[in-house]
C-alpha cells in the first residue's frame, strides 16, 4: 500500500513492532495459500491421530471417558463448555467428528454436542462486545449484535433438540444423506484422504512407541497430540486465510452496506466464514461495525446466520480424514441443524423478529446494569453448562 | 455483492481506494469554492450556481459518511495495522466536509442578495481567490502523492499560512470600520470563511502526513 510509505516517513510507524508485522504481512499470497494447503493436511493428520489414539485406549477407559454424554442435555452442555474452552466451534466439532470416527461416541450423543458447540462459539463475539462496555450507545448496539447470535442458537436448540431426541429428525436426515454419499453406518469408509494421512499418523504412533508408551498411555498421548495439532493447525489456517481474503472481505462488506439485503448478507456471512474457517472471525468483525452504528442489528443478524452454516465446513473437512460414515453423518447433522434453524427462525417472518427483539431487550437491560452483561456471559457459557454436566452425568 | 468477494485480486488496495475518493471529494470542494466565490465576486449571481453547489455539497457529505463507514469496516477487518492512516483519513474527511460547508456559506451570502463585485479592490480579491483555488490542487496532489516528503508538505503549509495574516487583517479592519454594516459585514464574513478554508486545507495536508503530533522523548532527555 503506497500511502503507508508516506505515513511511515512521518515517524510514528517506525517501531520494531511494525517491522515485525510488515514481515508477516509481506508473505506473498501464493506462499500463504501453499501454507494453508499444508496446514489443512496437518489438520487432517490431527483428526486422524485423535481417532487412532482413542482406538488405542481400552474399552473400559473409553466408556469411562464418555459416559457423561449419554444424556443429551449433558452432551449439549459438554459441547458448549468444550467450545468455550477452545473458542472455536470448528475445532470442537472437528474433535467430535474424530471421536465419532473412533466409535466411542455415537451419532445420537454427538448431535447434541454439535448443537452445544453452536451455542458455545458465540461466546467470542459476546466477549468482543464487552470491549465496548464504557460507551453506552455503542455497547448497546454491539451487545445486541452479539447476543442475537446467542438467541438464535439457543432458540434453534430449544426447538430442534426435543425433535431430535423424540424423532431423530436431524440425525436421520444426516444419515440418509451420508448413506447416499459414502455407504451405511457401521461399515468402513475407504476415504482417500484417510490413506493420505495414514503415514504421518503412523509416525506419531511410532514416536510414542519409541519413548515406551503403550496401551492407554499411548492412546492418551496420541489424543493429546491430535488435539494440539487440530487446534494449532486451525488457528494458523484461520490466521492465514484471514490475511489472504481480508481485502475481499472488506470489499464485500462495503458492497453489502451500500445495497445489501437479508439473503445477500446471509450468503456473505457463509462465504466469509468458509474462507476464513471460523465463524468467530466473521461475527467478531461485525461487532465493532454494529457498535459504531455502521451496520444495524437487523442487517448483522443474517450475516451471523450465514456464519453459522459456513463454520460447518470444517467438520465436513475433518470427516474426510475419518474412517467411519458416522463421522460424516455428524458433520452433516451440524450443517442440517443450522440450515433448519434458518428456515425456522429467519425465513418465517414472525419468528425472524424473536431473536432480534430478545437481543434488543437484553442489551437495554445490560446497558442499565453492566455487571449483568458479564453475569450473562458467565451464566450462559460457563455456570449453566457446568451445572448441566454435573447434574446430568 | 456476494460475487464481489470473488472478483479481483486479493491484493487490491482498500485504503488506496479511500485515498482516491478523498481526493475526488477535495476536487468537489474546490468546485464549490470556485463557483461560490465567483458568484459573490462577479455579477454571475447565485441563481446560476446555487443548484450545482448544493448538489456538490450533498455529494461531499454523502461521500464523507460512506468513506467513514468504509474506514470503520477497514479497521474491523484488518485490525489496527493501518490505524495511523485511518486516523489521518478520518480527520482529512472531516476537514474537506467543512471546506464544502464554508463554500456553501459563501454561496449563502450571494443567495441573501449580497455582492462584493462592486468593491474597488475586487480584482485583487479575484486574484486571491485564484491563488486559494490553486492551493486546493496542490493539497490534492500532496494527498495523492505517496512520495511527497516533509519538505514539500512544509512548503505548502508555509505558503498557505502566509495568506492568513492578510485575511485576518481584513477581518480586523472590518471590526473597527466606520463603513456601513451592509458593506463590512459581508466582507468580514467572506474573509472569515476564506480563513477557515485555508486553515482546513492546511489541516488536510498535515493530517494526512501526521494525524497526531509526533512525540520524540529523545529530544528532551539525554537517554
Amino acid at each position: 500500500m503506497t500511502h503507508q510509505t508516506n505515513l511511515g516517513e512521518s515517524g510514528y510507524r517506525n517501531s520494531s513492532v511494525s517491522s515485525q508485522r510488515s514481515f508477516a504481512a509481506n508473505i506473498s499470497g501464493p506462499v500463504r495459500f501453499g501454507g494453508v494447503i499444508a496446514l489443512i493436511y496437518i489438520f487432517l493428520v490431527g483428526v486422524s491421530s485423535l481417532e487412532a489414539g482413542i482406538k488405542l485406549m481400552g474399552e473400559d477407559t473409553q466408556e469411562q471417558l464418555f459416559s457423561a454424554v449419554g444424556n443429551p442435555i449433558a452432551a449439549l452442555c459438554v459441547g458448549i463448555l468444550g467450545t468455550v474452552l477452545v473458542q472455536s466451534s470448528s475445532a470442537s466439532t472437528s474433535v467430535i467428528v474424530g471421536l465419532v470416527a473412533s466409535g466411542v461416541l455415537g451419532v445420537d450423543d454427538a448431535v447434541p454436542m454439535v448443537m452445544g458447540a453452536n451455542i458455545g462459539t458465540t461466546v467470542t463475539n459476546t466477549l468482543v462486545s464487552l470491549g465496548h462496555i464504557r460507551q453506552s450507545n455503542e455497547f448497546k448496539r454491539a451487545f445486541a449484535a452479539a447476543t442475537v447470535h446467542d438467541f438464535f442458537n439457543v432458540l434453534a436448540v430449544i426447538i430442534l433438540l426435543p425433535l431430535e431426541i423424540a424423532f431423530g429428525v436431524i440425525s436421520e436426515s444426516a444419515q440418509w444423506i451420508s448413506e447416499r454419499l459414502v455407504g451405511s453406518s457401521g461399515t468402513e469408509w475407504k476415504s482417500p484422504v484417510k490413506a493420505w494421512v495414514k503415514g504421518p499418523v503412523g509416525w506419531l504412533k511410532d514416536l510414542w512407541d519409541a519413548v515406551g508408551a503403550s496401551g492407554n498411555l499411548q492412546g492418551a498421548l496420541m489424543v493429546a497430540t491430535g488435539l494440539v495439532i487440530v487446534l494449532v493447525a486451525l488457528a494458523f489456517i484461520t490466521k492465514n486465510m484471514r490475511s489472504l481474503v481480508a481485502d475481499r472481505v472488506e470489499r464485500s462488506i462495503n458492497a453489502m452496506l451500500s445495497r445489501g439485503g437479508g439473503i445477500v448478507a446471509l450468503f456473505l456471512g457463509l462465504v466469509i466464514t468458509v474462507a476464513v474457517q471460523s465463524s468467530s472471525i466473521t461475527t467478531s468483525i461485525l461487532i465493532p461495525l454494529a457498535g459504531a452504528g455502521v451496520v444495524s442489528l437487523r442487517n448483522a443478524y443474517p450475516v451471523t446466520l450465514g456464519a453459522n452454516v459456513g463454520t460447518t465446513i470444517t467438520a465436513l473437512l475433518a470427516s474426510l480424514a475419518a474412517s467411519s460414515p458416522d463421522s460424516l453423518t455428524v458433520a452433516l447433522a451440524h450443517s442440517i441443524f443450522n440450515v433448519a434453524g434458518i428456515f425456522l427462525l429467519y425465513v418465517i417472518p414472525v419468528a425472524r423478529n424473536v431473536p432480534v427483539i430478545a437481543a434488543e431487550k437484553l442489551a437495554e437491560i445490560a446497558v442499565e446494569r453492566r455487571t449483568l452483561a458479564v453475569g450473562y456471559v458467565a451464566t450462559v457459557f460457563i455456570v449453566l453448562p457446568l451445572i448441566g454436566v454435573t447434574a446430568l452425568r | 455483492m456476494v460475487l464481489s468477494f470473488f472478483k479481483g485480486g486479493s491484493g487490491e488496495g482498500d485504503l488506496d481506494h479511500i485515498f482516491a475518493k478523498t481526493i475526488t471529494m477535495l476536487g468537489n470542494a474546490r468546485h464549490s469554492f470556485d463557483l461560490a466565490t465567483l458568484a459573490l465576486l462577479t455579477d454571475a449571481g447565485a441563481s446560476a450556481v446555487e443548484a450545482d453547489i448544493r448538489e456538490t455539497d450533498e455529494r461531499i457529505n454523502s461521500d464523507e459518511q460512506e468513506l467513514r463507514s468504509e474506514l470503520v469496516v477497514h479497521v474491523s477487518v484488518k485490525g489496527n495495522a493501518d490505524i495511523g492512516s485511518v486516523l489521518g483519513l478520518t480527520l482529512v474527511l472531516k476537514k474537506i466536509e467543512r471546506i464544502g460547508d464554508q463554500a456553501k456559506n459563501i454561496l449563502e451570502l450571494s443567495v441573501s442578495g449580497l455582492s462584493l463585485a462592486s468593491r474597488p479592490n475586487v480584482d485583487d480579491m479575484l486574484t486571491q481567490r485564484q491563488e486559494l483555488s490553486t492551493l486546493f490542487t496542490e493539497a490534492a496532489n500532496l494527498l495523492g502523492d505517496p512520495g511527497a516528503d516533509e519538505d514539500a508538505i512544509s512548503d505548502f503549509t508555509d505558503r498557505a499560512n502566509a495568506t492568513l495574516p492578510g485575511i485576518q487583517e481584513v477581518i480586523d479592519q472590518c471590526m473597527v470600520s466606520d463603513q456601513p454594516g451592509h458593506e463590512v459585514v459581508p466582507l468580514a464574513f467572506y474573509y472569515r470563511y476564506l480563513k477557515r478554508i485555508v486553515v482546513n486545507l492546511i489541516g488536510v495536508v498535515r493530517s494526512s502526513s501526521e494525524p497526531v503530533p509526533l512525540l520524540d522523548h529523545h529530544e528532551e532527555t539525554d537517554i
